[in-house]
């Protein structure tokens, strides 16, 4: 009994698969019209969204944000660059988002997804633009050396709400930022002051000893269109 | 100290003031003391977990101390129009590094190499003749790389592969040794590898007792070739029994 029951199941399981294959479009109506989702969850829910901070030990900063099965990682690194002529107080910040051929049987190495571009510039025009990470914080030597803020982000799992999730692991990323401490040497390079080192020589003294970590001002991020919510990120450090 | 030219400003790594005093411990034939505290002759403990992504057919996820892989296979699915014909299955890989993997932005180790390697190290392992006409994609990201980056791809890649469903004679596990001086140090990490005198990659079928690939590079005596292909294969049966093990718990954990 319990076998026949099993092969029923089975097959009662690969005519949905292949109904879902076949008309998809009548396969989502017919959800839509009960108000659900084929996964079970109604209409105005989320995804079970998780957040880590850390993830990887070679970057400044990083986070890896999962909403549902979309899974971004993205990371900060920071390298030491000569600010421009007409901001010589302000930083600069680089945000680039890739789709590696892991995340998607779309996306075939050498040709990247059509997806990828679109959501970069999404994200450095929102980042950008809202003014949530103040530029100065970033200068080192006014004039002479500021960060830039190398901010990459990739999608390991791909699984739609693919701006969401990259938002919300960039946002965590610049929130774990640690600016390393570093001092100006005698030829006009930042260099780094390692932990060991602290008891014995300094021969400058460092430029940032104060200012580790990030402000964040505190931004509204909407998530996930078809579910409104609201998520205040940032609180100040110091 | 390592400079960048990216398209707008030039940028460079900040590096640290203190001096590496490591180097000097090779030439005066002192022992070697390994940064993280192991045994010369002992591996890093492994993390595997399979079905890391949702969206493949298989996959799996790989952390060797510091060394982080995600492996995704996608098919057996349609070759490409433009290949030819052909009765027996085909394999595809390429591997691909995080520009944050390295502790200097931008300086990934040749991914191509690495790519055909991997093609190298599988090809043997896999029965090509069950998935005729059509292709496996084997797509690997390292994201972050701790030292040892091939050998975690390719027990990484098995382990995808395993996932996956797709028939090979046995798990593939890969297992590398540094030369530096007189110590042979066994799963060497960035620091080591950037120090080796020479390097040596076994890849086995550890049940089989069969080598798919073996890459000897630098300087090595024929003594210490036998004893690093030795320690090597030890290694590796090890590893098989590790992965295998995790195979096990992942089919385990679905049944219930």
């Amino acid at each position: 009994m319990a076998t026949a029951n099993g092969s029923n199941d089975l097959s009662s399981e690969m005519e949905v698969d292949a109904f879902r294959r076949l008309f998809p479009l009548r396969f989502h109506e017919r959800h839509l019209l009960e108000s659900i989702r084929p996964d079970g969850r109604p209409l105005g829910r989320a995804r079970e969204t998780t957040i880590s901070l850390g993830a990887v030990a070679s970057a400044n900063g990083s986070a890896l944000a999962k909403i549902g099965c979309t899974t971004m990682l993205a990371a900060v690194k920071l390298e030491v660059m000569t600010p421009k002529a007409e901001s010589p107080d302000e930083g600069c910040i680089a945000i680039d988002f890739h789709m590696p051929p892991i995340c998607s049987p779309l996306v075939r190495p050498g040709r990247p997804a059509e997806a990828a571009p679109v959501i970069s510039k999404q994200l450095s025009d929102t980042i950008l633009s809202s003014g949530m990470i103040d530029l100065k914080e970033l200068s080192l030597v006014s004039g002479k050396a500021a960060w830039m803020a190398y901010l990459d982000i990739y999608c390991l799992d791909a699984d739609g709400a693919l701006f969401d999730a990259a938002l919300l692991s960039a946002v965590a990323a610049f929130s774990h930022l640690q600016i390393p401490v570093v001092s100006l040497n005698d030829d006009g390079r930042i260099v780094l002051i390692s932990e060991e080192n602290s008891g014995a020589m300094w021969e400058k003294e460092p430029v940032n000893k104060e200012k580790r970590k990030l402000k964040l001002e505190s931004c509204t991020i909407l998530l996930d269109m078809r579910a409104p919510q609201e998520l205040h990120s940032g609180r100040p450090f110091s | 100290m390592a400079g960048k030219i990216s398209n707008t400003p030039a940028t460079y790594t900040p590096s640290p003031t203190s001096q590496d005093k490591k180097r000097s411990s090779i030439f005066t034939g002192s022992d070697w003391v390994r940064p993280d505290g192991r045994g010369l002759h002992q591996c890093r403990p492994a993390f595997l977990r399979t079905g890391a992504v949702n969206s493949a057919s298989g996959s799996a996820y790989a952390e060797f101390g510091n060394a982080k892989v995600i492996v995704s296979v996608f098919g057996p699915r349609e070759s490409k129009k433009a290949m030819m014909y052909s009765d027996i299955g085909r394999l595809n890989c390429n591997v691909s590094y995080t520009s944050f993997a390295t502790p200097i932005r931008g300086q990934a180790s040749d991914s191509k190499d690495l790519s055909s390697m991997l093609h190298k190290a599988l090809e043997g392992a896999i029965i090509l003749e069950s998935f005729p006409k059509t292709t496996v994609d084997v797509f690997a990201l390292v994201l972050e790389s701790g030292g040892s980056d091939l050998p975690v791809v390719i027990s990484c890649a098995s382990l995808a592969l395993a996932d996956a469903g797709i028939m090979l004679y046995d798990m593939v596990a890969s297992v590398s040794m540094s030369c530096l001086g007189k110590n042979l140090v066994i799963d060497p990490v960035s620091e080591e590898e950037s120090y080796q005198d020479g390097g040596l990659m076994i890849t086995c079928m550890p049940s089989r007792n069969e080598v798919t690939q073996m890459t000897v590079t630098g300087e090595w005596s024929t003594p210490k070739i036998h004893e690093a292909m030795q320690l090597c294969l030890d290694a590796c049966s090890k590893l098989g029994k590790i992965m295998r093990s995790c195979l096990k718990e992942a089919v385990s954990a679905t049944q219930e």
